[in-house]
């Protein structure tokens, strides 16, 4: 009982000291303007507490470190995917309104005629103090490096002979070059002073800056003080009425803009359709030729009369152990290389022709999915061979008796009996091959390029493309668009999961366990 | 004639399994024959070269290229610790799944389920946002940092897993928890002396699957690392190899083989549970 009770005093103590260091930054996140993340850190620290100290949430303690990790790392981001894909998210279009309204607020120029100022600099010569602004037809201003307009009579000061203080506050008059050290300092200094502000315009001198614009919030409409042209929201954008476009517009939701462009523009439609279409066909094709091969083999792995069946199985699945990002260069480098692959050299040496594997579009095609046959087959004979040990020999005997020759044999006991298990399998590959950037990506990037000005290439598979949509983008990053792209991809593999729970029945066992 | 039709079906037979163990190694064969080959240039590499040299290995690893140590350094580390957190998190979850009846369990199988069937790389946009973010917010978990890559990875990794281990756990009779707990044991000591114990293959099985899948992983990493000392191998030597096959391509081929070596042991040593994995449906890249 005892040592219950120490235990249990332990455990509070422990609690205690957490929650404590907890409230601590918590404090020091709100005090930094972090809001979302305290808040963020003060549920979880009190679901932790609740997890430590309630009897109900046992199966929880359990459950959630591990469902933390995927609901932030995958629910979320497929979640905030799907809403990017309803915004305008893209180059030019990445700060919220306010904060490019707040950009425009800092964009000042200089008048013509403007005021300037000339300056005296105090310090010591590691680092300045104070900045005495000095024009012709203004009153001298005393200002410290913070920014601040400092009160001249309230400090110290002392003139000497050429009329200016020569000593402020015990610091005096710093020479050219103690200035140019600290010249960062002054470079970094903004005087908030009238309308404007004070900046460095040259070395020698400070410019008085006049902000560019004016918001008006009322009218939602940004006047640029200069010129006086007003500019009014259009496309999560200024623009004026003479078509001009300020820079950075900003993000908003805009509904199913980015679906429409993608089937209707003729910039993006002609590329998505193609895209798609050889996407399924990559991945059909890819599945066909790696489960006959596989299938192929594992019926002559499977006759036991045939000697070192293990030594041929474990050369056989090489390709299937070995790091598919080494073997993709091996093959993109090695192989497919125009000039220099081994297959060029071969067959240049030999017939005398040289084939563009990876720079003409077909033959593109064609090589990725040589490789990724090479790629998947021994996974496709191992799954073969797993599920031929399953066919009951009793059955392909009687067959036998009935005068069944092996093919018919095969045609209607082992492979209706097999597909039983494999047929999962082989749309759990297909969903694999759909989305397997990896093998596009190293061997091609989705090259080569179809048209001028094409985003996409002619191996780019819809997710390769959404890729270079986001991160890639020559005119830009379409994140918005992207990200349609990838609700797309999402959608097509909920079809194909549907699929395959009717075929594996797992959704009903759950349902039955409770 | 029967006879005769015996012999001709066993030649064929073995002729095309050799021929398919000809396309199977052959691109390993070459790469282990292109690491030898003394000239760096891809244009004079020869598969079976005259005189044979060790010098690929040695600029990898105290020549020029040894960058490449401290991306099988980070490969390793990242790999290793994504494979042993996550058999832990989602042994966890699994025993729970297993072994309580509590309201929302079914929810959370079948979140589990749907989850599991998307790819995490599908969020591969609003992954890298997140970690932009955190970027400002808690940089040690941000853009660039391995401890940011592993967060994600574990997400990722979770709900295959978990799944899996679940149905294992189910396959354990309970009798022999319950002889604990008569004997006063908490369920947490049930779980570390009775199940994990158990549940040894599984786990094992899972680990590596997950290690050889970390291991090899691309997209997120390219996308979210960045700089020479904080690459992966897979980032790292697409780099390397990227930009100056024509002269990298000798260190290439012997960091390639290096760089297998290490996965195919595993691979190899443990083939068998790893195939009773896969056929119980652990697909994995």
């Amino acid at each position: 009982m005892e040592k219950k009770f120490r235990k249990y005093i332990l455990k509070i103590s422990i609690f205690a000291m957490v929650d404590a260091l907890v409230l601590f930054f918590c404090i020091m996140f709100i005090l930094n303007d972090d809001i979302i993340i305290s808040s963020i850190i003060f549920v979880v620290t009190i679901l932790l507490n609740w997890l430590g100290f309630s009897k109900k949430s046992y199966p929880l303690r359990y459950l959630l470190p591990g469902l933390t990790f995927m609901i932030a790392m995958v629910v979320v981001p497929i979640g905030y995917n799907v809403y990017i894909s309803f915004t305008n998210y893209s180059t030019g279009h990445i700060v919220s309104k306010d904060q490019a309204i707040k950009n425009f607020m800092n964009r000042e120029y200089f008048p013509e005629n403007g005021k300037k100022y000339d300056y005296i600099a105090y310090g010591t010569p590691e680092s300045l103090k104070y900045l005495l602004l000095h024009s012709e037809n203004d009153e001298d201003t005393l200002v410290d490096m913070e920014g601040n307009v400092l009160d001249f009579n309230e400090i110290k000061h002392s003139y000497d002979d050429s009329g200016f203080p020569g000593n402020i506050d015990n610091f005096y008059v710093l020479d050219q070059k103690e200035i140019f050290k600290n010249i960062k300092e002054l470079q970094n200094l903004k005087i908030t002073y009238l309308n404007g502000w004070l900046r460095l315009g040259t070395l020698r001198e400070f410019y008085y800056y006049i902000p560019q614009y004016t918001y008006d919030s009322k009218k939602d409409i940004l006047i640029d003080n200069k010129t006086e042209k007003i500019y009014r929201v259009k496309n999560a954008q200024f623009v004026s009425d003479d078509g001009e476009m300020l820079d950075p517009g900003w993000t908003e939701v805009i509904g199913f803009q980015n679906y429409i462009r993608l089937l209707t523009t003729e910039k993006y439609r002609k590329p998505f359709f193609s895209v798609f279409l050889w996407t399924i066909e990559w991945s059909v094709l890819t599945v066909f030729f790696s489960f006959v091969i596989g299938l192929g083999l594992a019926l002559l792995l499977n006759d036991p009369k045939i000697k070192m069946r293990k030594f041929y199985r474990s050369l056989l699945i090489l390709p299937y152990a070995m790091p598919a990002f080494i073997s993709l260069l091996i093959w993109r480098y090695g192989f497919y290389n125009s000039d220099f692959g081994l297959f060029n050299k071969i067959l240049n040496s030999m017939f005398n022709i040289t084939i563009p594997w990876l720079n003409s579009p077909g033959w593109a095609r064609f090589s990725v999915i040589l490789t990724n046959v090479w790629l998947t087959f021994p996974y496709m004979m191992l799954v073969s061979l797993g599920a031929l040990q399953a066919v009951p020999g009793n059955l392909l005997e009687a067959a036998r008796i009935d005068g069944a020759n092996g093919f018919q044999r095969f045609r209607k006991i082992t492979f209706p009996l097999i597909m039983i298990s494999i047929a999962p399998l082989l749309i759990g590959s297909f969903a694999t091959t759909f989305n397997n950037f990896t093998v596009i990506w190293l061997l091609t990037e989705g090259n080569p390029i179809t048209g001028i000005g094409n985003v996409s290439g002619a191996t780019d598979i819809l997710i390769s493309y959404a890729y270079k949509l986001a991160f890639i983008g020559k005119a830009g990053n379409e994140l918005g668009l992207s990200s349609a792209v990838a609700v797309v991809i999402f959608l097509i593999i909920v079809t194909i999961s549907v699929l395959s729970f009717r075929r594996t029945k797992v959704l009903e066992e759950v349902a039955d366990e409770l | 004639m029967n006879y005769k039709n015996k012999i001709w079906s066993k030649i064929w037979r073995n002729l095309i399994i050799w021929i398919a163990i000809i396309f199977a190694v052959f691109p390993i064969l070459f790469i282990i024959g292109t690491s030898f080959n003394p000239a760096n240039s891809i244009n004079t590499t020869q598969i079976f070269p005259g005189n044979p040299t060790l010098e690929n290995y040695k600029s990898l690893i105290v020549g020029e290229n040894n960058t490449f140590l401290i991306w099988v350094w980070n490969t390793l580390k990242i790999s290793f610790l994504t494979a042993g957190i996550s058999v832990f998190l989602c042994s966890l979850a699994a025993y729970s799944f297993s072994r309580f009846r509590f309201k929302g369990r079914r929810m959370g199988l079948l979140t589990i389920l749907l989850v599991q069937m998307f790819p995490q790389t599908l969020g591969i946009t609003a992954i890298f946002l997140i970690m932009t973010w955190f970027n400002d917010k808690i940089p040690f978990i941000g853009l660039n940092t391995h401890a940011g890559l592993i967060l994600v990875y574990l997400g990722g990794a979770i709900g295959m897993n978990t799944w899996l281990m679940k149905g294992y756990f189910d396959s354990i009779p309970k009798s022999l928890e319950e002889a604990a707990y008569v004997d006063g044991a908490t369920s947490f000591k049930a779980f570390r002396a009775i199940i994990l114990p158990l549940a040894r293959p599984i786990l094992v099985v899972i680990f590596i699957i997950q290690f050889i899948g970390t291991y090899s992983e691309y997209m997120i990493a390219s996308t979210l690392l960045k700089g020479d000392k904080m690459y992966t191998l897979a980032v790292g030597l697409r780099l390397f190899v990227g930009q100056h096959y024509d002269d990298r391509w000798g260190p290439f081929a012997a960091a390639g083989v290096l760089g297998s070596i290490i996965v195919i042991v595993i691979f190899y040593s443990l083939q068998d549970l790893i195939f009773s994995g896969l056929t119980g449906g652990a697909i994995k890249e």
